[in-house]
């Protein structure tokens, strides 16, 4: 499980995260959603320890991270980090060498999934096949948790599907997912729990079955609710 | 296999639906294999957990069954499949009737619209 407690964080004057509070649950797939500027990514960022934190803790599995820890988790972040010279096999040899979970079978595998081929430069590809490039690179790691960050917005619908494709396969079965975004209506179906923010604050945590059974409500219709007060 | 989902209703309640129509009108036979949870997560586009929670209602009632690692099956109980057959048919009969009756209608006045209709169709 990965526990945020309390977590407070500013830039300079300007309080980005004022007092965030949620857990994501190893098995389950957890959605950040808020507008631009709700510190989606900050959470993210704050979880893997990128950028400091100046009050409250985050815990992984009831530890605090450590550089162990960063061997079982990921962080796919939304544009991809390799350099754009690189041929897609250059990016896995990167990988390869820099990280002991790197697991160049499910690689190859996804890679196929992806109809995508390892000659193929990075900065020769289209979005749609960059976001999918990125988003093998982070899931080829053999961890129990994967964070992404908004790995939906901007590219083609056919690429979109075939990243929602990946979350009700077997390469993300049992593992913990953290993903951001701030448009949710095409996953409804296939997120657990919803954490809603508003600036700098978590306003609600929910399952979304839960809420479709207890109140008959949508996840958009939850949203509705709070965003419009 | 597609259903059409509706989003303010339990996603593993209308899973459950699904499996009661596909057993009832016989499209899924007593004792026929069912897809894997990951499978159907896979070719329904939903969350692999509420699959799992659709399945494990369907085996509490007893709709499917579950023996070690193999595939689930339907259930081969021909009573219970009888009687899911009636509460669907009751289901539909139950909101047939209740819009016959908004709009001031008897059973007698619609059966000669519900025969026409029925030639209708198989005309088709």
């Amino acid at each position: 499980m990965i526990d945020v407690k309390h977590v407070k964080k500013s830039y300079g004057r300007k309080r980005v995260l004022k007092d965030i509070s949620f857990t994501a649950e190893k098995g389950e797939i957890t959605c950040l959603v808020g507008v631009n500027g709700s510190g989606k990514t900050t959470i993210l960022n704050a979880i893997m320890n990128l950028t400091p934190i100046q009050e409250g803790n985050i815990l992984i599995d009831g530890k605090q991270l450590t550089k162990e820890t960063y061997e079982r988790m990921t962080y796919i972040p939304d544009t991809i980090t390799m350099l754009p010279s690189m041929k897609i096999q250059d990016a896995f040899a990167f990988m390869k060498e820099h990280y002991h979970a790197w697991n160049e079978k499910r690689a190859t595998e996804l890679l196929s999934f992806f109809k995508l081929e390892k000659e193929e430069k990075i900065q020769s590809l289209s979005k749609g096949n960059k976001a999918k490039v990125n988003m093998l690179l982070g899931l080829a790691l053999d961890v129990d948790y994967i964070l992404m960050d908004e790995p939906f917005s901007g590219i083609d619908i056919f690429s979109r599907e075939q990243i929602t494709d990946v979350f009700t396969s077997h390469l993300i079965a049992d593992r913990g997912v953290i993903i951001t975004t701030h448009e949710i209506q095409d996953i409804e179906h296939l997120i657990d729990q919803v954490v809603l923010l508003d600036e700098g604050v978590v306003v609600r945590q929910f399952y979304a079955e839960n809420v479709r059974e207890e109140e008959g409500k949508s996840i958009v219709d939850v949203m509705r609710e709070v965003y419009r007060q | 296999m597609h259903i059409e989902l509706n989003k303010r209703e339990p996603v593993y309640v209308q899973v459950v639906r699904y499996f009661k129509k596909q057993i009832a009108s016989g499209a899924l036979e007593a004792g026929a294999e069912i897809p894997s949870r990951r499978e159907l997560a896979n070719q329904l586009k939903i969350n692999p957990n509420t699959v799992q929670r659709a399945y494990k209602e369907m085996e509490s009632i007893g709709l499917i069954q579950t023996k070690g690692n193999l595939p689930s099956t339907v259930t081969e109980d021909e009573l219970m499949i009888r009687e899911i057959r009636e509460s669907l048919l009751n289901d539909a009969i139950h909101s047939f009737m209740a819009t016959v009756r908004s709009l001031r209608m008897s059973v007698d006045d619609v059966i000669p619209l519900l025969e026409a209709r029925e030639k209708e169709e198989e005309s088709l």
